[in-house]
């Protein structure tokens, strides 16, 4: 069994028009020491599956089906109390860019120390302090810069800060939401590194939320693809790219630059993901389909298995 | 037409967008509860202001300075006569009332309007204007906002002797300006960088056309919004000087009646003197604020509650 | 940071200066005659003119308006016509005491502005709330000398719970054997009908803001970040909302300081508080110039001096300025 099994989860959220079906039947397992990239365009749900692993899904979202098994443990049927102890110490989060996720007025090191004391209370400030100075060296900040102030910091600096924040109780899984999105190239590409060395050397699983598929290429062992709440492909990554059966897919990868071979044009997808209130017919993504078949449009398609880790949402594959 | 005169000939009347907006902004607005019994209250005020011509012209004892009533020459409780009792002279209370409420519509729209204009003008000439003007004109706003509007206008009393009503409306307008001025302003900056506002000084407008066509319409909803709180503190300083004893002895007003009970000695024996001044004071700048609350909704949409 | 304050004294005392000035000007064009404003009409001719040499006013325009200068720098500000003792003296006692009820009165309605704004944006669209932001619309919207007016008759009249006015009794501070506690009581107790004005009228503003501002600052992103470290809802609210919250209240305050010291000024004179408010409303209902241009210009001071101590106390909370 995996240490992540996420099975058959739906998530939706009560609007003035309807329940918004954000997520829907999306399936997924990840191991310790693994990396399963979540790909889509902007509103696809894979946030909202981070947040709802993490338990922080607003007032009016909820799980509506299926469940989420972390270390043998299912934690949809938990209350808030036992989600609150669990968070941070079982299951953190790297958040986007870092922009705003870091109290203004209260100094770095003591929101760290903070995630700290509020999980182990008995090791006391100085103790905390303590290990996040050791937190530091990991992520590979300057430790006289434990007491600034997060307008002190750089973007990068505070992108190692969050990521320090989320190591600091040695978790089981790390959810990281579009870490390096607002950071130039350079420091990205350090920061992606620097996070799979600590990846390995602690042995933790990540989900790695992105819309930008070239870097879940390079830091993830899995993909999966979503789309209008669905996961419309799964599988190792290798296998993924080389042969990619989902029209979707096939598309998300044309329409990147190639740094190498010909010199192509790109070809964007027409169109805008669907509306995901109400019910649907068929597949989700048959508007903007180069290739769909008449089955398509009236019946949804069902999840098919191409190879031992390779699955595809998609009756033409 | 050429270029020039598409860009600088007066804006199409776009007639149903502007109605279309208009009627969703009166959604919003009625919406709010605060708009609702704002409106509420302002209307039965004006009733009262419009009432206010009327005692006198029933019987002259009723007139709210001059009036006295030959039985009652000294201050009584409500009667029959006198619904709401008579002051120490025998003047009736309910005429003063609603003299009042005239006097206060007065200096406050007139001391709100008068600093809205000055506000608005200087406002959007210094953030349009930028360099020593946009710098002058601050510190200028920043000295005149410190300053306590009331105090100042005392000490303003101590060396010009009695102040007229209108000398009091204008020294209130000249002190609010600046507040107003300042968030003018401050759109006024955001505006100047549109390309609409380039468009147009490209096409060869002037600066005055600028301002007064262009940027104009685009500040006076919020200095609309501005008024209603200008109208507030304008009706409450005229209160409060005519309380201290130094309004218009010509004009009563609800401060002034305050005065009157308090210098009298009635305070503690005439609750029926006593009471309905301040609360029309009160309620009146109340539903000005919940006005200027609820219409805070109508500009910022991220004010409005989306849940319904 | 230093430079910063030094910075701001140095706009107040232009400030000043400019009031100074300003006044200096107004006073003669002013109608009626200057000296007669400056010097008491009931003073011997001798003492009249000694005193008419030492402020200068027997000289030239441009001589007068240094010697004016030097005699506010150096704080001669003329006699009182009305207690006949040098000015000087009567603001100085006067000054301590609108500071003890100004700064007391604006210190407990900001902390309970904040608190019960705190408190409202928790329990948004419930009753509590419901019942704090009608509580402050309505009462900071009163007009406050009514309000003082009301509090008087209800408690220190009918009920008698409280002094009518004046800051002490005469017999406790007459009393030789009274300690220092007991004096302090008595201060106290006749500050309560004062403080109680002041509080009512301005804690409702500071509420609404508190409210507004906190309600923003839950949308914040560092909210989901504490509350995904598993903080509990208390922590995260007075740990990391709150004090980023109660930023824009002490912005607040200070812009409304002006406002607040008129009500001061208003809440002086109703319960015969003896500060400067009340002396400068005085001063010139007697026609007493001297009086009524230096508690103008003490009062003037007070508020800049409080704008000052606001914006030195955001620096100090809000590191961004700090750093």
């Amino acid at each position: 069994m995996a240490l992540l099994e996420v099975n058959h989860l739906s998530i939706g959220y009560q609007t003035p028009k309807g329940l918004l079906k954000a997520v829907d039947d999306v399936s997924f397992a990840v191991d310790a020491g693994q990396s399963l990239g979540l790909v889509g365009e902007s509103g696809c749900g894979k946030t909202t599956i981070g947040m709802a692993l993490m338990g922080l899904l607003p007032p009016n979202g909820s799980i509506v089906g299926g469940n989420v098994v972390l270390d043998g443990q299912d934690l949809s049927g938990l209350g808030e109390d036992a989600l609150r102890q669990r968070r941070w110490r079982d299951i953190a989060m790297i958040f986007q860019a870092a922009m705003n996720a870091l109290n203004p007025v209260q100094r770095v090191g003591e929101q760290i120390a903070e995630a700290i004391l509020t999980h182990k209370p008995e090791l006391g400030r100085e103790e905390a302090l303590r290990q996040v100075e050791g937190l530091y060296q990991l992520v590979g900040l300057p430790v006289g810069r434990l007491h600034d102030y997060p307008h002190q910091y750089s973007g990068g600096m505070k992108q190692r800060a969050v990521i320090a924040m989320a190591l600091a109780l040695n978790p089981k899984v790390i959810i990281a939401d579009e870490p390096t999105t607002a950071l130039d190239v350079i420091v990205q590409d350090q920061i992606l590194k620097e996070t799979r060395e600590l990846q390995k050397e602690f042995n933790i699983a990540i989900i790695f939320i992105s819309h930008d598929i070239s870097i879940v290429s390079e830091v993830c062992e899995m993909i999966g693809v979503m789309y209008a709440g669905q996961m419309v492909e799964r599988g190792a990554v290798g296998e993924v790219f080389r042969n990619p059966r989902h029209p979707y897919t096939k598309a998300l990868l044309n329409s990147f630059p190639a740094l190498g071979g010909p010199r192509r044009p790109l070809k964007p997808i027409p169109g805008e993901p669907p509306l995901l209130i109400g019910h649907r017919f068929g597949c989700r993504f048959c508007d903007r389909c180069p290739v769909p078949a008449a089955s398509c449009k009236l019946e949804p398609p069902e999840l098919v298995q191409v190879s031992e880790t390779h699955f595809v949402r998609c009756d033409n594959a | 037409m050429s270029v020039k005169d598409q860009i600088t000939a007066p804006a199409p009347p776009r007639r149903h967008p502007w109605r279309e907006r208009l009627l969703e902004n009166w959604r919003v607005f009625h919406r709010n509860p605060l708009g609702r019994v704002g409106l509420i209250l302002l209307a039965i005020f004006a009733i009262m202001a419009a009432l206010s011509v009327a005692p006198p012209l029933i019987d002259p004892m009723y007139h709210p300075m001059t009036g006295v009533d030959p039985e009652v020459m000294h201050s009584s409780p409500p009667s029959w006569r006198h619904w709401l009792g008579t002051d120490f002279m025998g003047r009736d209370i309910l005429s003063q009332l609603l003299a009042g409420t005239r006097v206060a519509f007065m200096v406050g729209v007139s001391a709100a309007f008068m600093s809205i204009v000055l506000g608005v003008s200087v406002g959007m000439v210094s953030g349009y204007l930028g360099g020593w003007t946009d710098i002058i004109l601050m510190r200028l706003s920043e000295i005149i906002m410190v300053m306590p509007t009331l105090l100042v206008v005392l000490m303003l009393a101590a060396l010009f002797g009695k102040l007229g009503i209108w000398t009091i409306v204008l020294m209130i307008a000249f002190f609010r300006w600046p507040g107003v001025a300042r968030v003018i302003r401050a759109q006024t900056l955001s505006l100047k960088g549109r390309p609409f506002i380039d468009a147009a000084r490209v096409a060869g407008a002037s600066h005055a056309r600028i301002v007064f066509r262009h940027i104009m319409p685009n500040v006076l909803p919020l200095a609309f919004l501005y008024m209603t709180f200008r109208v507030t503190a304008a009706i409450i300083i005229e209160a409060a000087l005519a309380f201290l004893g130094f309004g218009d002895p010509g004009t009563v007003s609800w401060g002034m009646m305050l005065q009157w009970v308090w210098k009298t000695g009635h305070m503690f024996q005439a609750p029926w003197w006593l009471l309905p001044p301040g609360l029309c004071i009160s309620l009146l700048t109340l539903s000005f604020y919940m006005l200027g609350r609820a219409m805070d909704e109508v500009l910022d949409p991220r004010l409005r509650d989306q849940s319904h | 940071m230093t430079r910063y304050v030094i910075n701001r004294l140095v706009q107040i005392v232009i400030i000043l200066f400019m009031i100074l000035t300003i006044l200096f000007v107004l006073f003669r064009l002013a109608p009626g005659d200057p000296v007669a404003r400056m010097v008491d009409p009931n003073m011997t001719p001798e003492d009249a003119a000694r005193l008419i040499a030492q402020l200068g006013l027997d000289l030239p325009i441009w001589r007068q308006y240094l010697a004016y200068l030097g005699n506010c720098l150096t704080g001669n500000f003329g006699h009182s016509f009305h207690y006949g003792l040098p000015v000087l003296e009567i603001i100085g006692q006067r000054l301590p005491n609108t500071i003890l009820l100004f700064s007391t009165g604006v210190l407990l309605s900001a902390i309970a502005g904040i608190a019960w704004g705190k408190l409202a944006a928790w329990n948004k669209g419930k009753a509590t709330d419901l019942w704090l932001t009608v509580a402050s619309l309505i009462t900071h919207t009163l007009f406050l000398p009514w309000l003082a007016l009301l509090l008087i008759w209800v408690f220190g009249y009918k009920l008698d719970w409280f002094p009518i006015n004046g800051m002490i009794s005469d017999e406790v501070w007459l009393d030789p054997d009274s300690g220092v506690l007991m004096k302090a009581w008595d201060v106290a107790y006749h500050m309560i009908l004062p403080l109680g004005t002041l509080f009512i009228m301005h804690f409702g503003s500071y509420l609404l803001v508190m409210r507004s501002s906190m309600l923003e600052t839950l949308k914040e992103d560092y909210i989901v970040t504490a509350r995904a470290k598993g903080l509990t809802e208390k922590a995260i609210r007075n740990h990391h909302a709150a004090p980023n919250a109660w930023l824009p209240v002490v912005t607040s305050v200070g812009l409304s300081l002006a406002f607040s010291i008129n009500g001061g000024a208003l809440t002086e004179t109703v319960f015969s508080w003896p500060g400067i408010g009340r002396e400068l409303v005085f001063a010139v209902s007697q026609n007493d110039y001297p009086l009524a241009q230096a508690s103008f210009l003490l009062v003037a001071s007070v508020v800049l001096f409080s704008n000052l101590v606001v914006d030195v106390l955001y620096a100090y909370l809000d590191p961004r300025i700090r750093y």
